[in-house]
């Protein structure tokens, strides 16, 4: 199954893009975070929620959704 | 015979009426942090006749804030921006109590001026003000509607409102110092805070009416240049709130990102302003700046406390001026601040002016 990532907001730089569809199955919300932060280095340590169908989630929840949203907080006023 | 009323249009609407538009002249909400998102907030909310507005910000208005905070104009430069929000919002609607605080939020003073309101909008631009108003909205049990942004993106929210999560519920931990920056160090769409602030507003009055939907529980996330507007649901975490009503008082966060932006540079300077200079260097280190006529690092508290011109201390390089500041804040000096350039900069400045 594929599933579409969107990152929001400083995740856009740090990964350089601001969507992408990843082929790769994951068990679980936090093993789709570990493989981002080895294929991003720059997201590690990077405080950021991972929401799939819209809810966000859990690292220990199972990964089934197919729209993933990462987001970090915002701080700017 | 039709009576012509300030709030005419809210009143023709059927879900405000007369008696909605008579919660809305009841209702207390305090603004903290008078800049790109409190300025739009505190405009629609002072037109809506929100019965008692307070509006709380330690700084100053500056020229780079003119891009975004409408509430401004070029004669407020200078000036303190909760006391100019004040002045502007008197004239758009002098039926309503409005109480300006020109200092920050502090642990020391949250308690007592959040528990004069029934909504705090937070309009800050740092975690630490964060955090500590969301902790203290959870104790006094207050609406807390949340906006931030980042260049062309924002987040709204509604927090804690009735017994729903909070923003520790989102955002567990505070980031790190320098982990997200903010508008002052990148930049960000002068109509970003716009849309963001008035969504805040709209928020505030749907919780004073008890309309529609609220954004409890749920993250509206706008993007300006994609359209792509997303609300996501997110649940309450009740050992987050638990940690907090144990602990009975608010607990601080480490990150201080931009608690107080006391650091400013010369070309943030206009012209205008009168400024009071601080030379915190030792007496042999050049070059001398004494046409500039400033005070020593040993001035008295009292003289700068008083000091009605904006005090701006320099050292060779801003980091001895930093320091300095950042002892003058903690002594309770608000007007005070860092340049961010050194001496020398400062002559040549100086020189063109």
């Amino acid at each position: 199954m594929e599933i579409r990532l969107r990152y929001f907001g400083q995740l856009q730089e740090a990964t350089g893009k601001s969507e992408e569809v990843l082929k790769e199955a994951f068990d679980t919300i936090g093993s789709l975070r570990n493989f981002l932060i080895q294929r991003y280095p720059q997201l590690k340590n990077r405080n950021f929620k991972i929401a799939q169908d819209n809810k966000i989630d859990m690292d220990s929840s199972p990964l089934n959704g197919s729209l993933i949203d990462l987001l970090p907080p915002f701080s700017g006023g | 015979m039709i009576m012509e009323s300030r709030y005419q249009r809210h009143i023709q609407l059927n879900e405000v009426g007369s008696l909605g538009q008579e919660k809305i002249n009841q209702a207390k909400v305090l603004v903290i942090g008078v800049g790109g998102l409190g300025c739009p907030a505190l405009q629609y909310l002072a037109a809506a006749g929100v019965g008692t507005l307070g509006m709380m910000d330690p700084d100053l208005v500056s020229l780079s804030n003119l891009q975004r905070q409408m509430l401004f104009n070029e004669n407020d430069l200078g000036k303190n921006k909760a006391l100019s929000a004040e002045k502007h919002l008197q004239k758009l609607n002098s039926e309503i109590q409005i109480q300006a605080f020109p200092f920050a939020l502090t642990h020391e003073n949250a308690e007592e001026f959040i528990s004069e309101f029934d909504i705090v909008i937070d309009g800050t631009d740092n975690f630490y003000t964060r955090y500590l108003i969301s902790d203290q909205c959870i104790l006094q049990d207050k609406v807390m509607v949340y906006g931030a942004l980042y260049k062309f993106e924002g987040q709204v929210s509604v927090f804690n409102y009735q017994d729903g999560p909070s923003y520790r519920c989102l955002f567990p931990t505070p980031p790190t110092n320098g982990e997200i920056p903010n508008c002052s160090d990148i930049g960000v769409l002068g109509m970003a805070p716009g849309i963001v602030g008035v969504y805040q507003a709209s928020e505030a009055i749907k919780v004073i009416l008890d309309l529609g939907d609220l954004l409890s529980g749920k993250l509206l996330c706008i993007n300006l240049l994609s359209h792509q507007n997303t609300v996501l649901d997110f649940e309450k975490n009740q050992n987050e709130i638990d940690q907090i009503t144990k602990s009975g008082k608010p607990i601080p966060v480490g990150n201080n990102d931009c608690f107080i932006d006391f650091e400013v540079s010369l070309e943030q300077l206009s012209a205008k302003e009168k400024i009071k200079w601080i030379d915190v260097r030792e007496q042999d280190e050049l070059p001398r700046l004494n046409y500039l006529n400033p005070l020593g690092s040993n001035v008295s508290q009292d003289v700068l406390m008083e000091s009605k011109q904006k005090i701006i201390a320099f050292c060779q390089t801003g980091t001895r001026s930093k320091v300095f500041v950042e002892k003058m804040k903690r002594k309770g000096i608000k007007n005070c601040f860092s340049l961010k350039e050194g001496a020398k900069q400062l002559q040549e400045w100086a020189k063109k002016r």
